[in-house]
């Protein structure tokens, strides 16, 4: 007989004779979660991160974007094709169209009739008339935007001319997916079918243009297309490269979900080292007795080890199978809202979530079950012979585990470590409020008069002060997570939706001349909608970095040679928005008018390289100037208002410098009627309306806040396992104690009240540490990741305080209610 | 000390506990009576029954058969609440395995029967126990802190702190060594005396057994 088999042997006996026991439950439970919530998050978040990238797929009107200068090479088409890629040509120039005797200069748009991939192309039969879905034009019909329709001053069924071709307007465009809310392609717009192109005669040698190549399908097939390093010449768009908003809230709910699941394997974790150290405590007189019957120290780590294993096995198998269904839920819940077809379930997430469990155990579970291998023999003769703890080197494993599990479930060290040392602080904060507290309740360790229950229940909590402690701070981190799924999770999560409110700016109008602002304020003023702040902005186009003369040449970097080679629109003011933030320097305020200072953004930053103290030379139309850079910004492009890459002092611009300016408004949607009127009375003033973009975002933020409610479920769970974990902890004393009052003379309702009166304090103190950490955790998130401004909230003191006492005094009692049935004879067993 | 007054009576007492399909009998009809301020040993092998009958006796268990009267008080009427406030008021105990409160110190570990019964002077009471015990330089140990001999004497301080009528003892000397044992048993002769108290022991000690009033020899269950 082996030593393994009959290690096995043995571990299965005891598993199968303890698994009534409460810790081992509870050991089971917070696996089983721990491996459910990670596996379900991974089995989805590929499903979610490909619904949020579809999001912006519409951005990009594809899944991938293929451009250059030049005809794109054949292969491509040819991969795409063995790929069993969806496609669709675009191409894009600009030329002067015709329309009778009016012409404009016109960025016309040559799309494939499967144009466009992903995303909503909108047409109305008039400007700002109500628009339905569209594909590209058919050959021989154009479809222009407002703007153009405009300025050719168009009419129903009207026809313009491009090049040698004569097209029917078919059609008003309201909304064209991959056009962006960005400035840099404001020529009006007008769109015509690929196959038209070439009879219009545009396309000749020497022509500008931009030639793509729009591709949709399968993730794993698109990522293979995209090589490490470009051919010459190409390049390559996904939609995380697209618009900087939708970027931003795909990041951020990326790193929601994250931390929601990191919080729930946390809490579980902690309930597995609470549940396997009561469970290791439980052995230690058995493995005195094994040792004493011959057992080897090998033995019984082998058995130990095993009884692990096979827990794990089991919870690793039934949380795959939970997570699978889970999975499916949040399937469903998305796939409502989007259509996506899902790739299907692959078991590789699933045997991940299942090893991650394995790892939870080793690190959290192992070390104080294997701490009991360390009973004295002489526990079998002698019972209050202790061994010496390992508790240190068990807090040191379970530290590096958690770090290890944090950095596993997000591959993202920073995150990991920040997390990791806020749990490790937040547990600190914890232990040293409650041992405050606690302190404060040593008067009542001496007997008064009256009231033997509420006394001995109170003073029952001073008399334990390191248990008390202990579990005020295990309770109060399961609270903890209660109050920030419950309460904070909607006051963050509200405040966020609401950092788009319903009239967040949906107009932008473009092109304003400096003698147009005062009857600009007028019109506004007479159609009720206030003043609105026009920004200046003058186009110049960088000519030196540093005294040293650059041109598109002198970058590799393809983004930078794209954004150097059109003009920068720089503008200038005294005051900044709380969208912009100033990371490095000094904001100027009124005392910067008149200096020749920058401030740059986070993008021109890193596409120049940029340090303070560097100069910019800027050509406006031949009026050169030169501008230090005197603060760095951060702007967060999603509150949809104007904000630009550079900022100048007010009066840094030279007077001779042209200049034109910008505002956006909030234009109800039954009001649009209003910019027909706006652009009669000033026909040069260009229209950009950004209602789809907001709306788009808005949809983005729905679906991402229903993935988080799903996943907090977790969370919550995990929660409430690590409450029962902490208050299950001292069953065994409890149980022992009761039978020991019980033969005093205690009555079941003193020693019930006794017991109510503790944990309800426990719960209030457990409640009040816990609102103090969410307050906190609460404004760190509020502020650092989602930043949205975020105060104090009284209730939530309150509420914490009111749901500790109450769960903690619920779980007591279910944790405890035979125990008050303990016949008092137990007592004289020993 | 003694009196007519009869402390504790038992009548026909029997107990079965079934296991499965079988049932066992613990102890088989087993009467006896006690005047109040006597002493009683229960003496016996293992498993002849002992602490069954002891804890029959002090209404800690139920007996299958027969009647306990405890202080005049028949337990079969009373419920296990209404059990428990007669032993708060009216008995005291001592066990094998002492039975302190890990978390209490010697002074809160002795108070404890005296607040149960509604002494408002229980920390006063506590102290005067401690001190007959000789552990009045001990009142804020805990039990970790205290030799086996010293924590045995903080449970017969708890014991007579309630100033119960009735002392049930399960093997007070079993867990302590000879010299140990033997300080013990004369300091709880020595405290039931001076209080008047009706004793109930366990023990395998033949000298302790020998050193109360009256014994009961137990075999299998059975008095002999």
């Amino acid at each position: 007989m082996s030593g393994e088999a009959s290690a096995l042997r043995f571990a299965l006996r005891r598993l199968r004779r303890g698994w009534r026991s409460g810790e081992l439950l509870i050991l089971l439970l917070a696996l089983l979660i721990a491996v459910s919530a990670s596996g379900t998050v991974r089995l989805f978040a590929e499903r979610v991160r490909l619904a949020l990238n579809e999001g912006s797929s519409e951005a990009l009107g594809a899944d991938l974007v293929i451009s250059s200068n030049r005809p794109l090479p054949e292969h491509l088409r040819e991969s795409a094709r063995a790929a069993q890629l969806r496609s669709a040509e675009v191409l894009q120039l600009s030329s002067v169209v015709f329309a009778a005797e009016v012409s404009s200069l016109a960025s016309i748009k040559a799309v494939s009739a499967d144009y466009p991939l992903r995303g909503t192309l909108r047409l109305a039969a008039l400007p700002y008339a109500p628009a339905q879905d569209a594909k590209g034009p058919p050959q021989g019909a154009a479809y222009v935007d407002a703007k153009l329709w405009q300025d050719l001053q168009l009419q129903a069924g009207g026809e313009v001319a491009v090049g040698e071709l004569k097209l029917r307007v078919a059609g008003v465009i309201e909304n064209e997916p991959d056009r962006g809310n960005g400035f840099s392609d404001l020529a009006p717009r007008l769109m015509m079918n690929r196959a038209d192109l070439d009879a219009s005669g545009l396309l000749g040698p020497g022509s500008r243009a931009d030639y793509r190549l729009y591709l949709a399908g399968a993730r794993e097939a698109i990522a293979r297309l995209v090589p490490a390093q470009p051919e010459h010449g190409l390049r390559y768009t996904q939609p995380q490269d697209a618009r900087r908003e939708l970027r931003g809230v795909v990041q951020r709910a990326g790193q929601l979900l994250d931390l929601a699941v990191l919080a729930a394997m946390l809490l579980a974790a902690a309930a597995v080292a609470q549940a396997a150290r009561q469970y290791g405590e439980k052995q230690r007189e058995e493995i005195a007795l094994l040792k004493c019957l011959g057992a080897s120290r090998a033995f019984i780590t082998r058995a130990l080890l095993l009884q692990l294993l096979l827990l794990g096995l089991a919870a690793g198998a039934c949380g795959a199978l939970l997570a699978a269904a889970g999975q499916s839920a949040l399937a469903a819940l998305l796939q409502s809202s989007l259509q996506l077809a899902l790739p299907p379930v692959s078991l590789q997430p699933l045997l991940g979530a299942v090893a991650l469990g394995l790892l939870m155990l080793l690190g959290f579970a192992a070390p104080p079950l294997l701490s009991a291998r360390n009973t004295p023999v002489l526990r079998v003769l002698q019972r209050a012979a202790e061994s010496p703890g390992a508790q240190r080197l068990s807090l040191l494993l379970a530290l590096a585990t958690a770090a290890l599990l944090l950095w596993l479930a997000t591959g993202d060290a920073q995150l990991a470590l920040r997390v990791a040392l806020g749990t490790a602080l937040t547990l600190g904060v914890l232990a040293l409020l409650a041992w405050l507290l606690v302190r404060a309740l040593q008067p009542l360790r001496r007997g008064g008069r009256r009231g033997f229950a509420l006394r001995f229940g109170l003073a029952n909590l001073a008399r334990r002060r390191g248990a008390t402690v202990a579990q005020a701070t295990g309770l109060g981190i399961g609270l903890l997570a209660l109050l920030l799924v419950s309460v904070v999770r909607e006051d963050l999560l509200d405040s966020w939706r609401n950092k788009l409110p319903a009239d967040a700016p949906n107009q932008f109008l473009i092109n304003i001349q400096p003698e147009q602002r005062e009857a600009l304020q007028a019109f506004f003023a007479s159609h009720g909608l206030g003043t609105v702040k026009l920004w200046p902005m003058a186009r110049g186009r960088l000519v030196a970095l540093n005294g040293k003369p650059v041109d598109v040449e002198s970058f590799d970097d393809p983004q930078t040679r794209a954004w150097i080679n059109r003009e920068f629109n720089l503008s200038w003011t005294d005051v900044i928005g709380s969208d912009n933030v100033v990371t490095q320097g000094q904001w100027w305020g009124e005392a910067g008018r008149g200096q020749a200072w920058l401030s740059a953004e986070e993008y021109a930053i890193e596409r120049l390289h940029l340090k303070l103290g560097d100069t910019l030379t800027l050509d406006f139309s031949g009026e050169t100037q030169t501008f230090t850079v005197h603060n760095f910004r951060k702007v967060d492009w999603g509150s949809f208002k104007p904000n630009f890459f550079l900022l100048a002092p007010e009066d840094a611009v030279g007077e001779a410098v042209p200049r034109q300016y910008i505002a956006s408004f909030y234009l109800p949607a039954a009001r649009r009627a209003l910019l027909r009127e706006l652009v009669a009375q000033f026909p040069n003033i260009s229209v950009l309306d950004i209602d789809a973009a907001l709306r788009q975002v808005r949809g983005l933020i729905t679906q991402v806040l229903r993935a988080l409610e799903f996943v907090l479920l977790f969370t919550l769970a995990s929660g409430l396992a690590l409450l029962l974990a902490a208050v299950e902890a001292t069953r065994g004393q409890r149980q022992r104690e009761t039978a020991l009052l019980r033969t005093l003379g205690a009555s079941r309702v003193q020693i019930l009240a006794a017991l109510m009166a503790e944990y309800a304090l426990l719960g209030l103190l457990a409640g009040a540490v816990a609102a103090i950490a969410a307050q906190s955790l609460a404004w760190l998130l509020a502020v650092q990741l989602l930043d949205i401004p975020y105060g104090p909230r009284p209730l939530l003191w309150l509420l914490g305080m009111l749901a500790g006492a109450l769960l903690v005094m619920a779980l007591g009692w279910l944790s405890l209610r035979g125990s008050l049935r303990t016949a008092p004879r137990q007592v004289l067993a020993g | 000390m003694s009196s007519d007054r009869q402390a504790v009576v038992a009548r026909h007492l029997a107990k079965e506990v079934s296991s499965g399909t079988q049932t066992l009998t613990i102890l088989h009809d087993v009467s006896l009576s006690l005047p109040a301020g006597e002493s009683l040993a229960i003496v016996g092998a293992s498993g002849s029954g002992k602490t069954t009958l002891l804890s029959l006796l002090a209404g800690l268990d139920r007996a299958t058969r027969g009647q306990v009267l405890l202080d005049g008080v028949d337990l079969g009427t009373l419920d296990e609440d209404g059990c428990a406030r007669l032993r708060a008021g009216r008995v005291g105990f001592v066990f094998q395995s002492f039975q302190l409160l890990a978390g209490f110190t010697a002074l809160e570990n002795v108070m404890l029967p005296a607040e149960l019964a509604g002494y408002a002077d229980a920390p006063a009471r506590a102290r005067l126990a401690l001190d007959s015990v000789g552990l009045s330089a001990r009142l804020e140990h805990y039990p970790a802190q205290l030799s086996g001999g010293e924590q045995q004497r903080v449970a017969l301080a708890r014991a007579f702190c309630g100033e119960p009528a009735i002392l049930f003892a399960d093997e007070p000397t079993g867990n302590l060594d000879t010299e140990t044992g033997a300080r013990i048993s004369e300091l709880l002769f020595d405290l039931n005396h001076q209080r008047g108290t009706t004793l109930v022991l366990v023990t395998h000690d033949a000298q302790l057994a020998g050193r109360c009033t009256h014994q009961l020899r137990l075999r299998a269950g059975r008095v002999i």
